[in-house]
């Protein structure tokens, strides 16, 4: 079932504005938000269990606790460089409900006590940041930002950042990066963004579903949040599902929620002549589920980490039976190689090699041997560079090869595709 | 201080320290082409990487800092897998054209592949394709598809020169080192960044293609320049000398040193020489008469130098320049007080002021033992520079240590003139110059390379120069000068 804490007012067009907002309770929390202790909002958070919707799924109150507790000047980043291969949840909570976002990020910035926070958009939302940039003048105006909000003599400034277009930005150090002017590139930890983000100040960088949770969160209570989800994954998550089904779209629903019901009901099952074949569960970076894993997982981090994938940003890719996962790997490395940002050498050049073992096979061109190099060299790519972009592109490499081997020995062996007979991926570069 | 185990070896290093520095430490070697003693830490070439105890990931030394109880092991069969990955990473996309590349012989990229690859190679893709020949500026050069994107560079001009020319461009591995157009890296530091760049990107326009260091030889020894006194190496073999690059010493230059200071080498080669004696002879209409041996033109200088001086002390000058060392102004001063000559002047060429230090190595005063020079002059009691011979009455002998780097000596003809006031002049030299062909004698003499001393820098430190290569034949130091000056024609009678 779906179970909409979030998404409830969104179909609602006037929630957009701050009126509509304000019409459905809104800046009720931050108001609450204001009776309490900062260190309190940051307890009630940490005990409601909520994890960064971001991709990483580390506790959100736990972050927060991590910075200094001194008078250090500090800052709120907001990430909604939401550029996951399959993901769309952030695009659209930005679109419906600015200022559910808004609100969360004040009320976190009261809680961590930071007096300046940047909302860091994704430099393709063109349409999102209208939106947003629109209801934070609307936020301004209402006295919800700016110097004494509400008479609680906590003082916020709230501006939009926009990104240039790389999918590396999403990373919190290389957002931080950006956000100086620099080139965005991941930077090395330590020391941690908590310690020294922004300008070298204590930085915290959440996602904007994370930070409209909070504003739910304290209105409802933390005990409220936990009844749903599972034990270690608390809440609910928007999904963001695409594929040949029926119903593609965000949903949100409680975590732990069966994949086979969501995929079923909410989505109203495969589109007709086409059959479910694999799960790309969180976003194109997390390894592919086979039919069997993916019909008996359910959609939360402990699942999905026992079959060896992740719940990641929750870009739900449904793959069906018409799609042959050499061509899909293909299209994965041809965007992994373009987004390295070249930093790191295992990274930078690895990824090039894996696109160009990738075409190779789907060429027919490669050696049968090049499948387990594929394989190999994704292998010594995990785990070794500053971010986890290498570790993106190694995963899908090495789960695609291990579970559809056959499609890629087929490419190689047969000079054709196991599924079509013919595909792109047999295109010449 | 955190006590630490390194490959089951025990040791107690500072606070603070990395693990790459704890292994230098001990001596444990560690590949490494990113990190640099003198840059910060980028962490970017992975190929430091280590195994920390409890920790299920590897760690880059570099960025690691040591801490109480640590146990790291740099040998493991994991740590070894890794190493070996990150070098073939570098060199997928290599074109490993080493035969005809400048670095072969001190390139990282062979040296750990003998170490840590070994290896047969695996990539059968075709690989980048990129600019080979890109100036960088007046003296480097790039070659885009030798480069690992180290960032050594990159961070050399940001933290060190502080002049930010150089950038990485573009993404992923389409990513290149550059400069702005019409932005060249000009800067007075620039070739330090060919010393660091551990494989054949940056070369120096100077030294490229001139030699296989294979074929070179190295000796320390200390950059005549200017009064700060770089430690340097230099290479040579039996063709001369071919390059000068800087010797770690925290305590003068640091890693560094200045592109002027490469140049230092350059007068000591045999083309800009002056190989023998240069006498200009009067009864040939002012005809200069060479090959004199040096001994026979002592005799005969110091034949003349004692009629003047028994005579009359002030008939004779002694201009001297800061470019020798102290063992020879105290030989020549010691020789020459005791033939009663009392009038010696030093030669100042530039001062030293605030605004003539550049900030960072490079300083006004381009002599490399104004401090020894004074200091033994001082000793002798005798005390005078060019303004004051200048002034003074004319001589009938002077006796000149002309500068052996002619470079920072701008107006040095301008001071023929000034010279020639002083009579006879016995100019000692290693440089030709043919204006100088209107002094009564030109003495060869050795440069900073065939000759061992002490230069003392502008702070007062005294340093060693170790020389010892024979270039100039006939060419002598000041102190075999001041020793035949006295011993000839029986000085001792």
């Amino acid at each position: 079932m779906e179970q909409k804490l979030l998404m409830k007012h969104y179909e609602n067009d006037e929630y957009a504005s701050y009126k509509g907002y304000v019409k459905h309770d809104g800046y009720a929390a931050l108001k609450k938000a204001f009776t309490m202790k900062p260190d309190d909002i940051i307890a009630e958070v940490k005990n409601s269990g909520l994890r960064g919707r971001g991709g990483a799924g580390f506790s959100t109150g736990m972050k927060w606790s991590f910075l200094p507790k001194n008078n250090e000047p500090r800052f709120l980043l907001c990430n909604a460089d939401e550029g996951e291969p399959g993901t769309f949840k952030d695009r659209m909570m930005m679109e419906r409900a600015p200022h559910q976002l808004i609100e969360g990020m004040i009320i976190s910035a009261f809680a961590i006590q930071s007096k300046k926070s940047y909302i860091y958009i994704r430099g393709e939302y063109n349409e999102s940041y209208k939106i947003v940039e629109k209801a934070l003048k609307e936020a301004y105006d209402a006295g919800m930002l700016g110097k004494n909000i509400m008479n609680s003599g906590f003082d916020h400034d709230m501006d939009v950042y926009r990104g240039a277009g790389a999918y590396i930005v999403g990373e919190e150090t290389a957002l931080i990066s950006s956000l100086e002017g620099l080139k965005g590139q991941p930077k090395l930890k330590p020391p941690f963004p908590a310690v020294q983000g922004y300008l070298r100040k204590p930085t915290i960088v959440n996602n904007v579903e994370t930070l409209a949770a909070v504003t739910w969160i304290i209105t409802n209570g933390a005990g409220a949040y936990k009844k749903y989800g599972t034990e270690k994954s608390a809440g609910t998550k928007l999904f963001s599902v695409s594929g040949n089904i029926n119903k593609p779209g965000v949903y949100e629903v409680p975590l732990g929620y069966p994949f086979k019901d969501l995929l079923e009901n909410e989505c109203g099952g495969m589109k007709q002549g086409f059959n479910f074949k694999a799960l790309i569960p969180g976003g194109s970076s997390c390894p592919v589920l086979n039919k069997e894993e993916a019909l008996k997982s359910t959609m939360d981090y402990e699942c999905m980490s026992q079959l060896g994938s992740m719940l990641g940003s929750g870009g739900v890719i449904v793959i069906d039976d018409k799609q042959c996962m050499v061509d899909l790997l293909k299209v994965l490395m041809h965007f992994y190689h373009h987004e390295s940002c070249g930093q790191c050498t295992p990274c930078r050049e690895g990824t090039g090699w894996l696109e160009k073992l990738t075409n190779g096979i789907g060429a027919g061109t490669a050696k049968l041997e090049d499948v387990g190099l594929l394989d190999k060299v994704a292998r010594h790519m995990m785990g070794t560079t500053i971010c986890a972009l290498s570790d993106a592109a190694a995963l899908p490499v090495i789960s695609f090869v291990s579970k559809f081997r056959d499609e890629f020995e087929c490419h190689v062996r047969e000079h054709r595709c196991k599924v079509k007979g013919k595909c792109h991926a047999q295109d010449h570069h | 201080m955190p006590k630490i185990t390194i490959n089951g070896k025990n040791m107690e290093v500072p606070a603070g320290t990395s693990i790459i520095q704890a292994c230098q430490q001990a001596d444990i070697p560690i590949a490494h082409y990113c990190w640099h003693e003198g840059l910060s830490v980028a962490g970017a070439c992975r190929m430091c990487m280590v195994e920390v105890e409890k920790n299920p990931k590897l760690q880059i030394a570099c960025n690691t800092q040591a801490v109480d109880g640590m146990i790291i092991h740099t040998d493991s069969e994991k740590v070894k897998d890794t190493v070996k990955w990150a070098l073939d990473f570098h060199l997928i996309n290599h074109p490993l054209d080493c035969p005809i590349c400048d670095q072969a012989g001190e390139c990282k990229l062979q040296d750990y592949y003998m170490s840590y690859g070994l290896y047969t190679p695996e990539m059968n893709q075709p690989k980048m394709k990129k600019n080979k020949v890109v100036s960088l500026g007046e003296r480097v050069l790039l070659d885009q598809e030798r480069c690992i994107l180290c960032s050594r560079c990159v961070r050399f001009t940001s933290e060190v020169s502080k002049t930010n020319e150089l950038g990485i461009f573009n993404r992923g591995d389409r990513s290149v080192i550059g400069t702005f157009e019409n932005r060249p890296m000009n800067n007075n530091y620039s070739v330090n960044t060919v010393d660091i760049c551990p494989v054949g990107a940056l070369t120096s326009k100077d030294f490229r293609f001139k030699q296989r260091v294979w074929f070179l030889k190295d000796f320390e020894t200390i950059c005549n320049g200017c009064s700060t006194g770089c430690n340097v190496t230099v290479s040579y073999n039996q063709n001369g000398v071919f390059r000068v690059r800087p010797r770690k010493n925290e305590a003068v230059n640091g890693h560094w040193m200045c592109d002027e200071g490469r140049d230092v080498y350059k007068h000591t080669n045999l083309e800009f020489r002056l190989e023998q004696v240069v006498e200009r002879n009067d009864e040939l209409g002012g005809a200069s008469v060479k090959g004199k041996p040096v001994p026979l033109a002592i005799q005969e200088i110091s034949k003349k130098l004692k009629t003047l001086t028994s005579k009359n002390a002030d008939a004779v000058a002694v201009v001297l320049t800061a470019q020798y060392t102290v063992e020879e102004y105290e030989a020549l001063l010691q020789a020459l007080t005791a033939l009663k000559v009392k009038n010696f002047y030093h030669w100042k060429n530039n001062e030293e002021t605030f605004d003539s230090f550049d900030g960072l190595l490079l300083r006004g005063d381009k002599n490399p033992n104004t401090q020894g020079l004074l200091k033994v002059m001082e000793k002798y009691k005798v005390k005078g520079n060019l303004k004051d011979f200048e002034k003074g009455s004319a001589f009938s002998m002077t006796i000149v240590a002309g500068p052996e780097n002619q470079t920072v000596y701008p107006d040095l003809e301008k001071k023929i003139d000034v010279l020639k006031k002083g009579g006879e002049v016995v100019y000692l030299t290693s440089c030709k110059n043919d204006k100088f062909n209107t002094f009564k004698w030109q003495i060869p003499m050795k440069s900073f390379v065939e000759k061992s001393g002490t230069f003392i820098n502008h702070k007062g430190m005294e340093q060693k120069i170790k020389g010892g290569l024979k270039i100039s034949k006939e060419a002598i130091t000041l102190t075999e000068f001041a020793a035949a000056l006295s011993e000839a024609g029986g000085a001792r009678a």
